[in-house]
């Protein structure tokens, strides 16, 4: 999971990588709170994608009043997709250089990546063109990524190069640290006497190793708002997005691949899915709880139209599946839309007579129940509602 | 090739010997049963702090060396926890063993880098992280594959996705048409086997008529299965099927590895590769079925 550049300059700041001084702020109207560094300012939108530079969503203020105005501008707007919630506040930093570091694990050369470049910034997909722009190693382990920040940084002149080495050996110790698979900082800081700043700071966090890594496990847990998807994984042990808030079809699907694959196809079709769920029956254990879970989060939906359930079982017993889905119905009287299930595996007999009995239309073949799931939403593309 | 795709031609024809790590767990247990149902020859299974002496008959040791020994087992099926999966793949590969499956999700990802390199530097085959395993159909079936999926026919399958898999050998099956090597290589970013490992092997396999690949948003695994398509001529038709084309940027759907960062790993990207390398790309799983059924691998 990426974080967003506040917390990441937070986790580096506390780790002793110099970042500029900085303040998260959710509304124009909690600056006067906030205590600011002095300005003058950089207001950028706390989004975790790149590209926030071009897309205009890092703004320079030179005063309060114009800080404000940019956060005001900014929150609640949408920056490559992705909601912005709040705003990072941060000291501007000018006249020195800017030059790139990134570490990034690469799955195919089976190590961690390290690039390096005398110069960085917001081109810096162009300079990476440029032969020699940005210099690359792979390293496999703590003491190769070491040698690969010695070798990378030798060739650099002077101050930089000594910028270069320091910066990259105390961001390589934060990576093994912290298990992260992209810590990039563009651009790094560096001035005249070799001195240096992280001045943006992209790091992307392994969620796998959360559980073994107490301090990021309670910060995600923290800042669940910004991280929604994170904190539910490792409360509930499973995978839910929310995708529209005004969705018109909530799933209740197991399987990332099929789940993806189905919400594809209802969205070429011109709908709305509400969610994206891999609930895993696996490991349900005779529990009705995370069936009850999601359908009081797709209950919630205003524009929900019906329910598909998707359960494709190697091992899961159906007859039990469908004791539970009618249990966790029951739980949820909230739901009132009508459910459509396709379930494939064991027990499919028993499973039909329960749920045929508690209203729930049952079909085997998944396009044909997406079909029947479709005639119950009326805004198609072009509709009404859309 | 590496020492892999010969075992792969191996358990074509012979009746290779399986180990399953963590077999006196809720899940070794189960599956060691329905693989063993299936045909899988296991021989052993191994766990480290039981005191049983056997499951179902299959003789318990305490670690793989002494089942190797004692058992002359060239695969393993790992179904230990999530942090335990390193210790377990390093143990196999110790061992000798030349085929190694880990179905656990969840592997750390700086861990899964340090065993992908172990089992390369070895020359082992690792199937994993997060896979529901691979399978011979009508043969032998390493991990939980669902068997109302599998049937011998024509189709090389391989995919990082289960349950879409199932769906779309389930689909195949129905109408027809099954598989020769069905391989899940997984749904994270940093595994063992990837796809373009498997393309030798395919290619030179001559029962296998077609190949399928079920690929989604994330990674530049299918990038390099592009890259592997071109290398070599590949004279059979490959059809691909790729999940994610509606997912928000930035958001993990489901599998660690299903995640879009800026143009890199979207459909647009991938389906470009692939093409150019001349495979035919789908967007639903019909289209993809109804395709490879009507030519039955033909073209």
């Amino acid at each position: 999971m990426m974080l967003l550049e506040h917390d990441a300059k937070s986790l580096l700041g506390e780790n002793g990588i110099l970042v500029p001084a900085g303040v998260f702020v959710d509304s124009a109207a909690a600056i006067e709170a906030a205590s600011l560094p002095p300005g003058p300012w950089m207001v950028k939108a706390q989004v975790a994608v790149g590209g926030r530079g071009k897309a205009g969503a890092i703004r320079a203020a030179d005063t309060l009043a114009e800080a404000a105005a940019h956060v005001a501008a900014l929150v609640g707007t949408k920056v490559r997709g992705r909601p912005v919630h709040g705003c990072r506040i941060e000291q501007r930093v000018t006249g020195m250089r800017e030059s790139y570091i990134s570490f990034s694990v690469d799955p195919a050369g089976m190590g961690v990546r390290v690039l390096m470049g005398e110069q960085g910034g917001i081109d810096i997909e162009k300079i990476a063109e440029r032969s020699g722009g940005i210099r690359s190693s792979v390293a496999y382990d703590k003491e190769s990524l070491r040698e690969a920040v010695r070798s990378l940084s030798a060739g650099a002149p002077g101050a930089l190069r000594r910028a270069l080495g320091e910066a990259g050996q105390a961001l390589a110790e934060i990576v093994w640290k912290f298990e992260a698979t992209l810590l990039e900082v563009n651009p790094l800081f560096i001035r005249d006497d070799g001195s240096w700043v992280a001045g943006d700071a992209k790091l992307a966090i392994d969620d796998n190793a959360l559980e073994r890594q107490p301090a990021l496990k309670s910060f995600f847990l923290e800042r669940r708002r910004a991280y929604p998807e994170v904190a539910l994984k490792l409360e509930e042990g499973f995978d839910y997005v929310l995708l529209n808030a005004d969705g018109q079809i909530g799933l209740v699907t197991t399987g990332a691949g099929l789940s993806m694959a189905l919400v594809d196809q209802i969205t070429a079709a011109g709908y709305r899915p509400f969610n994206f769920v891999d609930i895993r029956t696996g490991q349900f254990r005779g529990d009705p709880r995370r069936l009850v879970q999601v359908l009081r989060w797709i209950a919630a939906g205003a524009q929900i139209r019906v329910v598909l359930v998707n359960i494709f079982a190697g091992i899961t017993h159906l007859g039990e599946f469908a004791r539970l889905l009618v249990e966790a119905l029951r739980l949820v009287p909230e739901m009132r839309a009508p459910i459509v299930a396709r379930l494939v595996g064991n027990g499919q007999a028993e499973a039909e007579s329960i749920l045929s009995a508690s209203g729930v239309v049952l079909e085997t073949d998944l396009d044909r129940a997406l079909a029947l799931a479709l005639e119950h939403v009326p805004d198609a593309r072009g509709g009404r509602n859309v | 090739m590496r020492a892999g795709g010969a075992m792969f031609e191996r358990l074509f024809s012979e009746r290779v010997g399986v180990l399953v790590q963590g077999i006196t767990g809720r899940q070794g247990r189960q599956h060691s049963a329905l693989m063993r149902a299936y045909g899988t020859h296991i021989v052993g299974g191994v766990s480290s702090s039981s005191t049983e002496a056997s499951v179902d008959g299959v003789p318990v040791f305490a670690d793989c060396r002494h089942a190797v020994a004692a058992t002359g087992a060239e695969a393993s099926v790992i179904m230990v926890p999530a942090y335990a999966v390193l210790a377990a793949i390093i143990e196999a590969i110790e061992a000798g063993i030349k085929l190694v499956v880990s179905v656990t999700e969840g592997m750390p990802v700086h861990d899964a880098l340090i065993a992908a390199r172990m089992a390369r530097r070895h020359g082992v085959y690792w199937i994993g992280p997060s896979t529901p395993g691979l399978a011979i159909p009508g043969r032998i079936k390493l991990g939980f594959l669902p068997d109302v999926a599998l049937a011998p026919g024509p189709v090389g399958l391989m995919t990082k996705s289960g349950t879409l898999s199932y769906e779309i050998g389930y689909r195949l099956v129905q109408r027809g048409v099954g598989q020769t090597l069905w391989a899940g290589v997984g749904g994270d970013s940093v595994k063992g086997v990837r796809f373009a490992d498997l393309v030798p092997f395919y290619r030179d396999h001559e029962a296998t008529r077609c190949l399928v690949v079920i690929g989604e948003i994330g990674g530049t695994e299918e990038e390099e299965l592009a890259e592997a398509l071109r290398a070599h001529p590949f004279e059979k038709p490959v059809c691909v099927l790729l999940a994610g084309a509606s997912a928000p940027e930035g958001v993990t759907m489901g599998h660690a590895g299903a995640i879009i960062q800026g143009a890199r790993g979207s459909v647009a990207s991938k389906t470009a590769a692939l093409e150019a390398a001349g495979a035919k790309v789908f967007s639903t799983m019909e289209h993809l079925v109804e395709h490879v059924v009507r030519t039955k691998g033909r073209a």
